[in-house]
């Protein structure tokens, strides 16, 4: 057995103070001037050595605040209180919501997983991948000493195609070139989320992250240039048929992407040849024709379908539908056709938790490209102001890569230990064989439908009390 | 420090002012590029007068608030309170020999609403008299 893979996080602070989900507003007027006032008892000490960041006007107290809100109880006059704060209220969107935005950088500061404390107040559903539940039914057994414990989770997968069967040439040797397979030791890959106020140094950063971790990068064809030396073998060229200039592909390029069209199937087939251990992917947006193309690409022997949901995970054709669905039913499709082992299914939009990357494999996928969270590690609000040419309100562009390289390897390193923690729990001890087990998972549309589907419904001719 | 704008403006503004969200403030940004420094707070008793004397110090020719109208406030008395914060530092600012007016704070009005934009506006032309502040005019 190969020794454990394990990733080494170590924390690394932010480089600017983050916004806080709330404040503390504390009167002056009206204070009793108490001998020991319920300030000097906080057992955090955050009214100690207070400070503001006069550029962003933030407040210590407030990212020191552990919300034990002793002292707003503690107040004789009641003069302190606590409340959100606007700012943190406007991070992101609906779907890049604050509290994800928060997970992350926690995750990419400490390499730690989050914990939320006791008790869970949220909903229990809602939509996206909020709708599906994972089977926790196994939690003692295979986490009886710990997700690194001695029994061996491996979240290893293989990229590429496989043969459906076994073939011979004339003198009885194996016949090769059939197989083409390059094996990840997780089932998270890279890829430069669509907006960002990145520069060379970010892509350095995060084509180093990608390289320590063994894993792969995705990045547009113009970017190349500013990747370290010799890490070509880590990056994925996403390769534009409108750009000129130099070819991004090398003879150390392990995988390449291209854009789907009518006759990719063919030009895939060319760079193959020409390039004996290269494996090409084709990126297809997720819409209603998806299923078709991908069982049409399957049969043409391609290697990696990329099925490409936007920026929130939902389809590209506008039909609402939401990248959990897109492929559970583009893996089904290739299930149906007998092909679905001959194939590499990846997917990407919306993967914002490291809960979406098991989930994303129960319904069918290989492994996930994750963009947005590798920006957010470096502390991005999702404020898009670089989209609209405003500066970047955390400088993102003048981090240095060993930074942006050590806080992706953080965040990455969390959601690798919560994948382990999800599949200890569910009793999957190899990420290969979690793909496409949705006895693993209660999908709460189909619950819905089974419990209450018969019920509420009026029929025809029958009045209601 | 070496400034290329004429005058920059830190404004504070409590989150019930009209039309602050964040898409708002985004667009009063773009108009006003770096002139204009905004900060929402949870309620405009927050401010203290560090935050204002802060602002004056290290990038501002002048720090304002604008509040809620009186009496609307969340947490009852917070533009009140504002209002004697703000008095407070243009009595240190006179002493220590700069003109008080440049921090001042804007008090909104329940019948007569304004957005943020709008107020933001009004202080510029209010402050465009004052010319640059003297703390980053020596060099
Ligand atoms: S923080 Fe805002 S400006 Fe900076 S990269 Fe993120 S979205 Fe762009």
């Amino acid at each position: 057995m190969p020794s454990k893979y394990a990733i080494h996080t170590l924390a690394v602070p932010h480089r600017f103070k983050s916004v806080s989900r709330s404040g503390i507003i504390a009167w002056e007027e009206g204070c009793l001037k108490c001998a020991v006032c319920v300030k000097k008892r906080c057992v955090y000490g955050v009214y100690d050595n207070r400070d503001l960041d006069p550029m962003q006007m933030i407040d210590s107290i407030d990212n020191q605040c552990m919300n034990c809100l002793r002292c707003i109880q503690g107040c004789p006059k009641e003069l302190i209180h606590k409340s959100l704060n606007p700012e943190y209220k406007a991070l992101g969107d609906s779907y890049w919501a604050p509290d994800i935005i928060a997970k992350l950088w926690y995750q990419a500061e400490t390499g730690k997983i989050p914990v939320s404390g006791a008790g869970y107040p949220g909903p229990f559903s809602g939509p996206g991948f909020d709708s599906m539940w994972t089977d926790m039914s196994e939690i003692v057994r295979p986490t009886r000493d710990g997700i690194h414990g001695r029994e061996y989770i491996s979240t290893a997968i293989d990229l590429g195609r496989t043969t459906r069967h076994i073939s011979f040439d004339e003198e009885k040797g194996l016949e090769s070139g059939s197989a083409r397979i390059l094996d990840i030791p997780l089932p998270i890959i890279l890829r430069t989320p669509t907006f960002g106020a990145i520069s060379k140094d970010t892509i350095n950063g995060w084509t180093r992250a990608a390289k320590g971790l063994g894993t792969l990068m995705a990045l547009p064809q113009k970017m190349i240039s500013s990747t370290p030396e010799g890490s070509a073998p880590w990056v994925i060229p996403m390769i534009s048929p409108e750009e000129s200039g130099a070819p991004a592909i090398t003879e150390e390029t392990r995988v390449a992407e291209v854009p789907w069209n009518e006759e990719v199937s063919g030009l895939v087939g060319e760079m193959e040849d020409r390039y004996p251990s290269l494996l090409m992917s084709v990126r297809l947006p997720m819409d209603h024709r998806a299923e078709e193309r991908a069982l049409v690409l399957a049969e043409d022997g391609v290697s990696i379908i990329h099925m490409e949901a936007a920026w929130n995970g939902v389809s590209m054709g506008g039909d609402g539908g939401f990248l959990k669905d897109g492929i559970r039913s583009v893996h089904l499709r290739l299930v149906e056709a007998g092909i679905r082992d001959e194939i590499t299914l990846l997917s990407s939009g919306g993967i914002a938790m490291a809960e979406h990357v098991p989930k994303a494999i129960i319904c069918g996928a290989d492994g996930v490209f994750v963009d947005f969270p590798i920006l957010i590690a470096l502390e991005c609000r999702m404020c898009r102001r670089c989209t609209k040419g405003l500066s970047c309100p955390v400088e993102i562009q003048g981090a240095s890569p060993s930074w942006v390289a050590s806080r992706v390897r953080n965040l990455v390193g969390a959601w690798h230990n919560q994948l382990l923690e999800v599949m200890g729990a569910m009793g999957i001890r190899d990420a290969r064989r979690l793909r496409g087990e949705v006895g693993r998972a209660i999908f709460f549309e189909e619950l819905d439908r089974a419990t209450f589907g018969s019920m509420g419904q009026v029929e025809e001719g029958c009045e209601l009390e | 420090m070496y400034r290329e704008q004429q005058i920059t403006l830190g404004l504070f503004y409590c989150q019930n002012v009209p039309e602050s969200r964040e898409e708002n403030r985004q667009a009063l940004e773009e108009e006003f590029g770096k002139s204009l420094r905004l900060f929402p707070i949870p309620c405009s008793g927050r401010l203290e007068p560090v935050h204002l004397l802060k602002a004056l110090e290290r990038f501002a020719d002048a720090a304002f608030i604008i509040t809620c109208p009186v009496g609307a406030c969340r947490y009852f008395e917070g533009n009140h309170r504002a209002k004697k914060r703000v008095e407070r530092t243009r009595k240190i600012l006179s002493d220590i020999g700069m003109e008080p007016e440049r921090v001042g704070i804007a008090i909104g009005s329940k019948e007569a609403p304004k957005t943020l934009a709008q107020q933001a506006r009004e202080i510029f032309r209010e402050i465009s008299l004052l010319g640059p502040s003297p703390v980053f005019g020596q060099e």
